[in-house]
């Protein structure tokens, strides 16, 4: 029975149906479900069906939205939002930097991370590379994430390492992604990746993590 | 033959004493002059000086009264950023929330927002260059001016949640144009071309596009027909092969393929349909003058039998780019054939 009904939860998702995902949510957590379970055999089980099925030739926007957003609505179920500190894998600050205002991809990375509870701090569009490093520096993330889509924000990109070298925070890794930047290489970016695809930047932070694949 | 009449007898497959050449020069323009972007693109009468002064710089067959994707979502109520040397960006949506399309009036050309400035730079542009050079505006397509009213997610979420609603926002957005665009043409404007980035198959799928934007896209090119604007330009920017079968229908004239488009491709699909293109953008940025050189010429090789071709950029030559590779795809155009 309780298979069944992640089964429901991980089609529900792919169907990219929210009401339906909370409802399946709801009847999991009513069973006593473990939160981490919903995450490991439902949202990231829908997830990687979803990966394997998006490759670069064939990506279907409107069905990650939707499953994006279905996620979206199963976290509030399971986080309310009155719910102490969630445990995430780790911090991911995201930005489409100042000039730019292409955020569509940087919102599709925005779900896909958030559906692999990773805790993602979203800096908006428009972003200037000074409120990213200061986001940086009070969140602590594992990674940032910068989404261009124009040309004119890759000497903005360059700087980020630099800058967060001078606030001690070289630890931190730097990708990149978004029609712009992935035609340039890391090197010429100054950056730890550059993404070819939203789930590329998740399978990066797996392996930094350590955690999958 | 003048640049105007180069232009239309390319379009109509018909010959011409060499190919046109019509670089998206834009913001480009004002870098170009030394003005401010910010600048140019609120004062019409300082956009038209930077336009004259880059045709007259490159020689090339048009010039562009045009500012940038968000002049007709302001003139509705969002309200901007605006940004020195950078294009500006929504801060707030007209229609974001709860707020209702009912409670939207199609804007005035004459009185919103930055429109009048766009019919100033199209007046001036059109006195000075007169029958001689093609004077284009630009309108946003339904799509695009949807999604540069509520967001571009939100925009998709109420396409596939209510359908109706949607479709009734894009009946909106449609009439937004044809005013907007009519109004350029009394100005001075020979035609506006229709800018549709967010109906690229990179954001929507091909079926989707049929059935509710094309419908859309045909009245518009319909209006401006009747009022006189001798070609129908269309600019869907990223890859567009799937739908570009969609166009002739849609009384698409000329159409402007993305430097990701196989040109090759677009020519079976389009025997009858001029084509403009599609040089890297980037390559204006990063690349040298002999790479912008190679690149043309393949191009001009590519439909020398065929016709039906204006050499151009894929999309938006960036403001930063290098004259040197402007002027490098302009003189390809003037070698010896
Ligand atoms: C839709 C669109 C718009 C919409 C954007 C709406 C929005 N809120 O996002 C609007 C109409 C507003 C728009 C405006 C403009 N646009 Co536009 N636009 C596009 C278009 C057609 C699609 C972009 C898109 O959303 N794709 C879908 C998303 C999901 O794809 P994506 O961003 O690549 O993201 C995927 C991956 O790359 C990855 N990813 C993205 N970021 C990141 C980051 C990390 C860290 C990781 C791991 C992964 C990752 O995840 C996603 C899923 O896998 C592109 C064409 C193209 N080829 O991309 C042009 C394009 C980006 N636009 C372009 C231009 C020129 C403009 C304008 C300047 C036009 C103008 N003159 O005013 C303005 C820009 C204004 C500004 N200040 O930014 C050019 C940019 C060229 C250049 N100079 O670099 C493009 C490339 C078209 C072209 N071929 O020339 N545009």
């Amino acid at each position: 029975m309780y298979a069944t009904t992640m089964d429901a939860l991980v089609q529900a998702l792919l169907d990219g149906d929210q009401a339906q995902a909370i409802s399946t949510t709801k009847h999991l957590l009513a069973a006593e479900v473990a939160i981490g379970q919903i995450l490991a055999e439902g949202v990231e089980v829908a997830m990687a069906q979803l990966d394997a099925k998006c490759t670069i030739e064939q990506f279907n926007l409107l069905e990650i939205m939707l499953c994006g957003r279905a996620v979206m609505g199963i976290m509030k179920e399971l986080y309310p939002p009155d719910m102490p500190v969630q445990p995430t894998k780790a911090a991911v600050v995201v930005a489409t930097l100042e000039g730019d205002v292409h955020d569509l991809g940087k919102n599709i990375l925005k779900m896909v991370l958030t559906a692999s509870s990773y805790r993602v701090v979203d800096c908006g569009k428009d972003c200037p590379v000074e409120r990213l490093i200061d986001t940086v520096e009070r969140e602590r993330p594992l990674a940032v994430g910068i989404s261009g889509l124009l040309t004119t924000v890759m000497p903005q990109v360059r700087r980020v390492r630099q800058r967060l070298a001078e606030r001690g925070l070289s630890y931190v890794k730097v990708m990149a992604g978004g029609a712009a930047l992935k035609q340039a290489t890391a090197e010429n970016l100054n950056v730890d990746l550059v993404a070819q695809s939203a789930f590329d930047g998740l399978h990066y932070l797996e392996q930094i993590v350590g955690g999958g694949t | 033959m003048n640049s105007l009449e180069r232009v239309i007898a390319a379009v109509h497959f018909q010959p011409t004493d060499r190919v046109p050449v019509m670089p998206q020069v834009f913001g480009h323009a004002a870098v170009l002059a030394g003005v401010r972007l910010g600048a140019y693109l609120r004062d019409g009468a300082l956009l038209a000086r930077c336009q004259l002064h880059a045709l007259a710089y490159y020689a090339y067959d048009a010039v562009f009264a045009l500012m940038d994707v968000n002049v007709e979502t302001e003139a509705l109520g969002s309200t901007l950023t605006y940004h020195p040397d950078q294009y500006p960006s929504v801060r707030s949506y007209r229609l974001a929330g709860a707020a209702k399309l009912d409670t939207l009036a199609v804007p005035d050309p004459q009185r919103a927002g930055r429109m009048p400035e766009v019919l100033k730079a199209a007046r001036i542009l059109r006195q000075t260059v007169g029958r001689d050079v093609p004077v284009v505006g630009c309108v946003m397509g339904p799509m695009t001016l949807a999604t540069q009213l509520l967001g571009i997610e939100a925009a998709l979420y109420l396409a596939i949640d209510h359908p109706e609603q949607f479709a009734d926002l894009l009946d909106f957005t449609a009439e937004v144009g044809m005013r907007f665009g009519l109004a350029q043409m009394e100005a001075g404007a020979h035609l506006p071309i229709v800018f549709d980035p967010s109906a690229s198959p990179e954001v929507i799928p091909p079926a989707f596009y049929r059935e509710l934007v094309l419908p859309r896209l045909t009245r518009v090119f319909t209006a401006f027909k009747q009022a006189g604007a001798p070609i129908n330009w269309l600019h869907t920017a990223g890859m567009t092969t799937p739908i570009l079968s969609f166009y002739p229908n849609a009384g698409v004239e000329l159409a402007n393929l993305d430097f990701c488009v196989d040109p090759q491709q677009a020519m079976q699909v389009l025997p009858q349909t001029c084509l403009d293109g599609n040089l890297k953008p980037l390559l204006f940025v990063e690349g040298t003058p002999a790479e912008v050189a190679a690149e043309s010429l393949r191009l001009l090789h590519l439909f020398a039998h065929r016709g039906g071709f204006i050499l151009s950029s894929g999309c938006e030559i960036p403001p930063e780019s290098q004259p040197e590779n402007i002027a490098a795809l302009v003189h390809a155009t003037r070698q010896p054939r």
